[in-house]
């Protein structure tokens, strides 16, 4: 079937207030009366307040509210931002500020005055006397006995999931080979460039509260600060502006009780914004997790047993750990067919911050650990990896174990096939070879899988409003949670391709809020497209029927003979009795009967249809020096059709340096000692810069889904899934050696090069 | 104490009474209103807040306003004339070189410097002359294709 709009490349529709600086994030804003508003952090990893006085703070001028937790609402709650399905756990263990701070940085006190400078000069007014108590910041040390507690439960383990299919031990007895390993991944942050953190709270004489937030899930997190401040959700109006990068860390309440609380108790607005330093100290990163895979194979690559142990680092809430564990044992049960899988996953409380959602969500983590040992397995055995891959993942036709549903799609074989001539592989693999007698280069792969939407275990919910203009431009009203992904462009395409009128005629609600756009989940779980996608297009169709429900009217034709094509409402078999939408519209505003022609939908979609990408790195290393230089990164993913291919594209090519920042450079250094974040800057947090990405192909493979809008399944999460491992494998191609913790720095490579020649 | 300065931004001239700690980014957003230019770290490490002061690139956040009395200042608000885009703007956006936006007015002006400076640069001198711009969302391909664009286009037209 061939498309008009869908399939094109077409410019982002915010692409020119972008451009021209007239888009207004959070942070743009000004409110008649708005006060700024600054927190206060421990210093310690973990303690106790014993005394906190405010009184300097609250007389200097300019202050008008100083809290603390003796303000907050004693209403527990979970900053996580999901609907209450079955498969969310939901620890509510957080209170808007603390007595007991839990990591360095947690919040105990919080300002609102008339200025910056106030607000700082007033943080430091206020007296705190701590009782420091012993920390732990090991997922492992926090389990073991007599280790500090963080919570109420008289164990440091958040949660527990054990999984267990068929008979493990067997499994191991049937293998011809085994492998065991440990792999440990490592705490980084998503550092978009809108540092996390930014609110506006202004309440009205009603007594409601309105919110403008950088946020993924207005719906959700509307919901969640309603809740914190003990008020019915109709109370409370979320607008979400521009929003500069999420990947997750605005994937629930970041800071916006805070900030709704300084409101309230100051009876004016009040603006929160944190700076690039609580960016990294207090706001949810990625999950480091602590792998011990176990796995048995024969000789002819068949997978016999399967057995993973994985220690999360929770940091000091729950937040998304208990919830997050599920997904962690599916990433791994799902990429893999085996009649044997055992799981264990443990959630464990640390003096750390936080953990929550990034990008992936324990993908990257999963595949980094099982690729790694798969390229092993692929050496012991004699077997490429692309053929060991290729003989094991779950295939089109299948039931997948994540979801229980019938895959309905796979592209992975042009993905391996189109990814290895990009990079070379026959030439390249196993050769060496490099630009100088110091120098080895080397080519690796890894696979992965990854969701459309989060279903069976969340709700997939998604609404569109779509009614039409009489000058046959369409409004669609979405509650659009477009971080940068480009959703409010892709489905302005699906709406005008479904209605038949002109791309340009589709006006998307960019701006979130919640009084006036239908209920959604978010952007997370790699959904706007696949879930959004199908409640717009569903929409479209209702009110597409509705248009040609009167068109038939004033042409005095059969509705069946009618169709839509580029604003034009034409009869199928005579082409040239045709009337334009706005004349359509226009007469079923003023005419006989006056309504407006609109369309509507709040559904879930069908199912969840898998997305698959093989990724391939060609390094050199430096066998000197240990220095890992990547040559180039190819990445293929099928990504089901691609509605707006630049935008694909785009998303892959950003991911990529996720992830090779995720392999190399990126890590946040904790203090030993004290727990505190030593690089929260980006001159020692290492993103990778415009001179540190090497060539890069993204390559789109199209395995249509049968069940997403125009056989779209999902990019939004995947492209930096198997990155790490990719490059992991390239460098023991080129060197002989396996760094098994994250990241690989020059030193780790280094002094296994060294262990490697003293041998 | 508050130091009476006049800043020259996109041509026109603001009179303004500031602290002499306050960074340029400050004065520009929150004292002068114009919020194209963004905060990303307030550090100088980001280029989120990219201005051109007196034809160099620089990062407003490091610089004090008070160091900026008298010079000229061009933000991402002073590049589109009379509705019509700079040339680097609309490759921007016919490149999908745009995602989140927020890099985005640093990237232009850095851009814009480079080639006021080097109208043909190579990728490798369009990779070094925006390095001290950081991207989350695009991984930079998009982002030098669009520049490259712009400069093809001089290379073109003689420029």
């Amino acid at each position: 079937m061939s498309f008009t709009i869908v399939g094109k490349s077409l410019p982002r529709v915010d692409g020119l207030e972008k451009v021209t600086g007239t888009a207004v994030y959070t942070g743009d804003m000004k409110l008649p009366g708005m006060l700024v508003g600054k927190v206060l952090r421990s210093p310690y990893a973990h303690a106790k307040i014993v005394k906190i006085d405010t009184s300097k703070a609250k007389s200097l001028p300019g202050v008008k509210s100083v809290l603390t937790y003796a303000d907050t609402p004693k209403i527990l709650w979970n900053s996580a931002g999901f609907p209450p399905s079955q498969g969310a756990i939901l620890v509510e263990d957080q209170y808007i500020l603390t007595d007991k701070p839990r990591f360095a940085g947690d919040a105990v006190a919080a300002v609102a005055a008339v200025d910056e400078d106030t607000a700082m000069t007033a943080l430091e007014l206020i007296e705190v006397e701590y009782e420091v108590l012993p920390a732990v910041f090991d997922a492992r040390e926090a389990m073991k006995a007599g280790a500090p507690l963080l919570h109420s439960a008289g164990q440091n383990l958040a949660g527990f999931i054990p999984i267990d299919i068929g008979d493990i031990e067997q499994g191991f007895r049937d293998a011809d080979y085994i492998f065991e390993d440990r792999y440990v991944t490592h705490k980084v942050n998503q550092a978009s460039l809108e540092p996390c953190g930014v609110s506006i709270a202004s309440f009205d004489v009603n007594g409601r509260l309105t919110l403008w937030t950088s946020t993924q899930m207005p719906h959700l997190v509307r919901a969640i600060v309603a809740k914190s401040l003990g008020m019915a959700v109709g109370k409370v109006r979320l607008i979400k502006p521009h929003v500069g990068g999420g990947f997750g860390s605005r994937l629930g309440a970041v800071n916006e009780p805070i900030s709704a609380l300084l409101a309230r108790k100051s009876g004016r607005p009040v603006k929160l914004q944190y700076t690039r330093e609580e960016a990294f100290q207090a706001t949810e990163s990625r999950h480091p997790i602590t792998f011990e895979l176990k796995t048995g194979v024969k000789k002819d690559g068949t997978f016999t047993a399967r057995q993973m142990k994985a220690y999360i680092n929770a940091g000091a809430y729950a937040t998304h750990t208990p919830s997050f564990a599920g997904p962690v044992a599916g990433w791994f049960l799902a990429m893999y067919k085996c009649p044997n899988i055992k799981y264990e996953g443990y959630s464990v409380y640390t003096n750390t911050a936080p953990t929550g959602a990034f990008r992936g969500y324990g993908n990257p983590q999963v595949v980094f650990a099982v690729e790694s040992q798969l390229d092993e397995i692929a050496r012991t055995i004699g077997m490429d990896p692309r053929e060991l891959t290729l003989k094991n993942h779950p295939c089109k036709g299948e039931v997948w174990v994540w979801s229980n549903w019938e895959i309905e799609n796979c592209g992975l074989e042009e993905a391996v096939s189109k990814g290895a001539d990009s990079i070379g592989w026959e030439e390249k693999r196993g050769k060496a070879q490099g630009s100088s007698p110091n120098k080895k280069r080397g080519v690796g792969m890894g696979y992965m899988m990854h969701v459309s939407g989060a279903r069976p275990m969340l709700h997939e919910t998604a609404s569109a409003i779509i009614k039409f203009n009489q000058d046959g431009s369409a409004n669609l009203i979405y509650s659009s949670s477009d971080c940068g992904q480009g959703s409010s462009t892709v489905l302005s395409q699906i709406a005008a391709e479904e209605l038949g009128i002109p791309f340009e005629n589709v006006i998307i609600t960019k701006e979130a809020d919640t009084d006036v756009a239908p209920f959604d989940i978010g952007s997370h779980a790699s959904r706007q497209i696949y879930s959004g996608g199908n409640a717009v297009r569903l929409a479209a169709r209702q009110a597409k029927a509705k248009l040609l429900e009167q068109a038939a009217q004033m042409l005095e034709v059969g509705v069946d003979q009618l169709e839509v094509r580029d604003g034009t409402v034409l009869v199928k078999e005579n082409p040239g009795k045709n009337l334009p939408v706005a004349e359509v519209v226009y007469q079923a505003l003023y005419g006989k009967h006056g309504h407006e022609i609109m369309g509507m939908s709040s559904t879930e979609p069908p199912g969840n249809p898998p997305v698959y990408a093989a990724q391939f790195a060609e390094v050199e290393v430096d066998t000197q020096t240990g220095e890992v230089t990547v040559i180039k990164l190819v990445a293929a993913h099928d990504t089901g059709t691609a509605i707006n291919p630049a935008s694909v594209e785009g998303q892959i090519q950003g991911a990529l340096q996720q992830g090779m920042g995720y392999a190399l450079t990126e890590e946040v250094m904790l203090d030993q000692a004290t727990g505190r974040i030593l690089n929260p800057d980006f001159t020692d947090y290492k993103l990778l810069t415009t001179m540190d990405m090497p060539e890069i192909e993204a390559i789109i493979v199209q395995a249509a889904s049968t069940s997403g809008p125009f056989g779209a399944k999902s990019i939004g999460e995947s492209g930096l899934v198997p990155t790490a491992a990719a490059i992991a494998n390239a460098i023991y191609d080129a060197v002989g050696v396996r760094v098994k913790e994250l990241p690989i720095t020059t030193e780790k490579v280094l002094a296994l090069l060294r262990e490697k020649e003293g041998t | 104490m508050k130091v009476a300065i006049s800043l020259n931004i996109n041509g026109e001239e603001y009179h303004l009474n500031v602290e002499p700690q306050r960074t340029l980014l400050d004065a520009i957003r929150e004292d002068i209103g114009l919020t194209g230019t963004k905060k990303g770290c307030d550090s100088g490490d980001c280029g989120a807040c990219t201005i051109i002061l007196d034809g160099e690139p620089v990062n407003s956040c490091i610089v004090l306003a008070v160091d900026a009395n008298g010079k000229q200042i061009t933000t991402i608000e002073g590049l589109a004339a009379n509705g019509t885009l700079h040339p680097l703007q609309d490759a921007f956006v016919q490149h999908g070189a745009v995602q989140c936006g927020f890099c985005t007015p640093g990237m232009v002006l850095a851009a814009k410097a480079l080639l006021d400076k080097k109208p043909n640069p190579t990728e490798q001198e369009i990779r070094e002359g925006m390095v001290g711009n950081l991207c989350r969302c695009t991984g930079y391909a998009k982002i030098i294709e669009a520049v490259k664009s712009v400069s093809a286009a001089n290379s073109v037209s003689g420029a």
